[in-house]
């Protein structure tokens, strides 16, 4: 027994100092990524010296958050969540964070509930470098961006195998080649009703947003049709994995992991159907009951400059909001040259931005789980 | 027919060994993989290791973990060997009554504690972090622990408290020197059910936890979204840990015994 309290001591000893040089090595090579800039002091500035952020999971290079916290001698409490609801929850229990990354449709929720507070305009100096695209959509959940400013965005499209599907195929069926029976047994469908539905919506022709309780049967009618004649294989986020694998020939997938597929398989290829798709956008925001929003401002702000940008879209693959890291991104020597799903289609007349809308939320979900039912 | 049947049931517990095993084979295995795949072994290399223990993240997560469970279980074994010593001595229907309410926490579905514990402090506006989830922790520890020494208790003389203070023990004395000992077995099992219960729980963490604390569980259920190897090297360490540990338990009693034996035989010897 005391050999084992000893033991356990001794562990508890390591790990804390493995912690400790875990911190020093982190800043020291985020360091090299960022400008020098000189050092701000967060207690005499803003007062408090400590913010939370709150993020979705492995959607960050760690490494800028502790070229932040040296910049201003403050630190960052960074959590991550799995989900936008997950995050919901958490803020409702009453957690009081300072930033949080929501997606826009989330946005558009908590400014509806009153849970966002404005940002301070004359600390964000990055807008003018953003993508006018970007900033554009932005307009559709959050007008003029008086809470929010763009982190990563993207769309929704397929990604294939070219030594599996042909090139006319899926060019000429756009989303409705997930129901050519041709492809039988080698398609993975995304599993959330969301993406699910905003398929079957844009493959028929409607808006991913429409309430027309007709267009729902329809959607409800071809999804079901999928599921009995295609054998799709319902999948989140491990189709990351299976595409790059090469496992099945196409895939339903979010722009940024496609551009991570593309990078690793030089099979695959990715496509927008002409149909219209669904443009996203996470942003970050400050919650009514942050308890440092000065720094909560300037650290939003310090995300949205040029070094940590770039820093982000190379570590997660997601597209950038700024043009000119877009640019550097997909340059000669960039990591995403010539990568098709890196860069998001600005112009597609189809394309919409999904709105909140709780009762469709509600009655699409309970369809949703009658779709996959065999 | 007999050997068919000893065959079929080597058959059966291999085919269970390998349901036990072969999960946690293959994540450690591919924790070694070079590349970001999961299912795809490119080759060996210990860089998901080296990325493990420079992310700050992970290493606070493993802090929150191991803390939080050493306290937990520190407190829940003590409050909840005094219970249950003081259930052994009270009158049946208090005794029923206490049973009853033990129980009821451990049927109880994680995730209705987790949402009560949440409601219950968001509503005395304590806000949520640490010591939430530490209380929280504590809280569903404790029945573990009454429940795993309930029965050692029971199986105890009555008397032999008693006698013992006949003998010139103080209460104290009689409490240390004769119960506890008798009732070691399971506080150490109650013990050890405790520090698992916290050391793997995530639902009632994720709900009590607050801005910047998060335990493993929470730290890799929130990172599933891209998982890379780095949750398999969090994952192959743990593994490693909880062998090591079981070994050093299991070989130190054996090497004490065998030198206890060899002393024993030189004595005689000498003799």
């Amino acid at each position: 027994m005391k050999q084992l309290q000893k033991f356990v001591k001794l562990c508890l000893g390591s790990a804390m100092a493995l912690s400790m040089t875990a911190c020093s090595s982190g800043s020291s090579s985020a360091a090299a990524s960022t400008t020098q800039t000189e050092t701000v002091d967060a207690q005499k500035e803003y007062g408090c010296n400590a913010i939370n952020v709150y993020n979705a999971g492995e959607y960050i290079d760690t490494a800028v958050l502790s070229a932040f916290e040296k910049q201003y001698n403050a630190r960052v409490n960074y959590d991550t969540f799995d989900s936008n609801e997950t995050m919901y929850t958490k803020l409702l229990g009453g957690s009081s964070y300072d930033v949080i990354v929501p997606s826009d449709y989330m946005i558009e929720r908590m400014i509806s509930e009153d849970m966002l507070q404005p940002l301070n305009q004359d600390q964000q100096t990055n807008e003018a470098d953003y993508d006018p695209a970007v900033l554009k959509m932005r307009d559709a959940y959050d007008k003029d961006g008086k809470y929010s400013v763009p982190y990563f965005w993207g769309s929704v499209g397929l990604v294939y195998d070219k030594t599996v599907v042909s090139e006319d195929d899926i060019k000429n069926e756009g989303w409705n080649i997930l129901k050519d029976t041709k492809y039988k047994g080698n398609i993975y469908y995304y599993d959330s009703q969301r993406d699910g539905f905003m398929v079957a919506f844009k493959a028929l022709g409607y808006s991913m947003n429409t309430e027309n309780e007709d267009e729902i049967q329809a959607a409800y009618k071809w999804l079901r049709e999928m599921n009995d004649t295609m054998e799709p294989a319902y999948v989140t986020d491990e189709v990351i994995d299976g595409m790059v694998n090469g496992n099945k020939g196409i895939a339903i997938m979010y722009s940024g992991d496609a551009a991570y597929v593309l990078s690793q398989n030089e099979n695959m290829a990715w496509v927008e159907p002409e149909q219209g798709t669904n443009i996203w956008s996470d942003s970050m925001v400050i919650p009514k009951n942050a308890s440092c929003a000065g720094l909560a401002n300037e650290f939003i702000n310090y995300m949205a400059s040029y070094d940590v940008q770039l820093a982000n879209t190379t570590a997660v693959g997601y597209t950038s909001v700024r043009s000119d890291v877009e640019k550097e991104m997909t340059a000669k020597d960039g990591d995403y040259y010539e990568n098709d799903a890196y860069t998001v289609r600005e112009d597609g007349k189809n394309d919409e931005v999904f709105h909140y809308n709780e009762k469709l939320t509600k009655a699409l979900s309970d369809l949703w789980n009658k779709v996959k039912v065999q | 027919m007999k050997k068919s049947r000893r065959i079929f049931s080597s058959i059966y517990m291999w085919i269970v060994l390998a349901f036990f095993y072969l999960p946690i084979v293959y994540v450690v295995f591919f924790s070694f993989n070079s590349s970001k795949s999961l299912s795809n072994f490119t080759g060996f290399s210990t860089k998901w290791y080296e990325e493990m223990f420079s992310n700050r993240s992970i290493m606070e997560a493993i802090m929150v973990t191991v803390v939080i469970a050493v306290i937990a279980t520190a407190v829940s074994t003590v409050v909840g060997t005094i219970t249950a010593i003081g259930m052994s001595k009270s009158k049946k229907v208090v005794r029923e009554f206490i049973t009853q309410t033990n129980n009821l926490p451990m049927l109880n579905p994680d995730i209705v504690t987790a949402i009560g514990f949440m409601l219950f402090f968001t509503s005395l506006r304590i806000s949520t972090g640490f010591v939430t989830m530490l209380l929280a922790h504590i809280a569903f520890c404790i029945p573990y622990v009454i429940l795993s020494i309930m029965p050692r208790l029971r199986r105890l003389d009555p008397n032999m408290a008693e006698a013992a203070m006949d003998l010139g023990c103080t209460p104290w004395q009689a409490m240390w020197r004769v119960i506890i000992p008798q009732i070691k077995g399971g506080i150490i099992a109650g013990a050890l059910v405790a520090f698992s219960m916290s050391f793997d729980d995530f639902v009632i963490s994720l709900f009590t936890t607050g801005p910047g604390i998060s335990n493993i569980s929470i730290y890799v259920y929130s990172n599933v979204k891209r998982v890379n190897p780095t949750i398999n090297a969090l994952s192959a360490i743990i593994v490693y840990v909880v062998t090591a540990i079981l070994i050093i338990v299991n070989v130190i009693p054996m090497i004490r015994d065998r030198r206890k034996g060899k002393n024993y035989e030189a004595i005689t010897e000498i003799r």
